[in-house]
């Protein structure tokens, strides 16, 4: 069980190094070509996983509905926007807000399919959230040292 | 273009805005999971998106930051990404289930994160987090785990 506990923590570790490395390319590059290397590497790897290990075409792969499959532009975006944030307000902050609105969004896709909740646990939950992105913008200090929020002017 | 701007509300709301895309995401592709294999679940994104990639590069053409290479391993996040799939599908079957499973999750991007501002990982700008960010971080996690455990019911 605990194996199974530091696997899960494992698998968060790895969306933000996945984010990490992004963003470095998109540095070097742009966020737009971060997110198409992004998506060719990972086709070309899932591929050959999904191949060698089998199961790719198992179950029915074409009986989802239509839209289902329109995941793929909307990841396209979603990995250069991530790049585009990284590399701005940090790494902590990105994987914060990331959360904060997945998790916001989350309820209200919920609510908006009619699906069963707890309205007490929703609304603490939001509220809470809401707060905590309050709390995250602020401006630096004057007089503060030179840091991602208060940039030198060189360099 | 130079990574050392100051934080403006665009970049926040951006980010925000970001993780409602995760949100589409992981409802289309999880309903291609309810008929296909994970794999498939996985491998239909990484197809479209990189359709819809080199239809964007080639339209736009996008200019490079800068005409020096960048680092091999930079080019190697889709492999984290498609990682990220199989544990995640792993540790769903366990006692763990989803909810488990992305409350731990939540827990390794934080950790990892922290560390990568702390010393500026992989050649991003190195950023000391304050007392606000960790304030932020327990009112965002404190919602998040709430309602991953007692928001379905």
């Amino acid at each position: 069980m605990l194996g199974w506990a530091v696997l899960a923590v494992i698998g968060g570790v790895l969306v933000s190094l996945s984010r990490q490395i992004n963003g470095r390319l998109s540095l070097s590059t742009s966020a737009l070509h971060s997110s198409y290397w992004n998506h060719v590497v990972g086709l070309v790897f899932i591929t050959v996983v999904g191949l060698a290990v089998g199961g790719l075409w198992t179950g029915e792969p074409f009986a989802a509905p239509w839209w289902a499959y329109l995941g793929g532009p909307v990841g396209f975006v979603f990995i250069a926007a991530s790049s585009w944030a990284i590399t701005r307000i940090g790494a902590a902050r990105t994987a914060l807000l990331i959360i904060a609105g997945q998790m916001i969004s989350g309820v209200v896709l919920d609510i908006a399919l009619g699906t069963a909740g707890n309205p007490w646990a929703r609304v603490g939950g939001v509220a809470l959230i809401l707060a905590g992105m309050i709390v995250a913008r602020t401006p630096p200090p004057r007089g503060a040292a030179a840091t991602l929020d208060n940039p030198p002017q060189h360099k | 273009m130079s990574p050392r701007t100051a934080p403006r509300l665009i970049d926040f709301l951006g980010a925000f805005a970001t993780g409602g895309l995760l949100t589409l995401m992981v409802w289309f592709n999880g309903t291609l999971a309810v008929t296909g294999s994970l794999y498939f679940a996985s491998f239909v994104p990484h197809l479209t998106g990189s359709v819809v990639a080199i239809v964007v590069l080639l339209a736009l053409r996008p200019t490079k930051a800068t005409t020096v290479r960048a680092p091999w391993w930079a080019y190697l996040g889709g492999v984290s990404g498609a990682l990220t799939v199989m544990v995640t599908s792993a540790t769903m079957n366990t006692a763990l289930a989803i909810s488990g499973t992305i409350a731990l999750g939540l827990a390794g991007q934080m950790l990892f994160s922290l560390a990568a501002d702390k010393w500026g990982v992989m050649g991003l700008p190195q950023r000391d987090p304050t007392p606000r960010d960790m304030a932020a971080l327990g009112l965002i996690l404190a919602g998040s785990l709430i309602l991953i455990f007692f928001g379905g019911r």
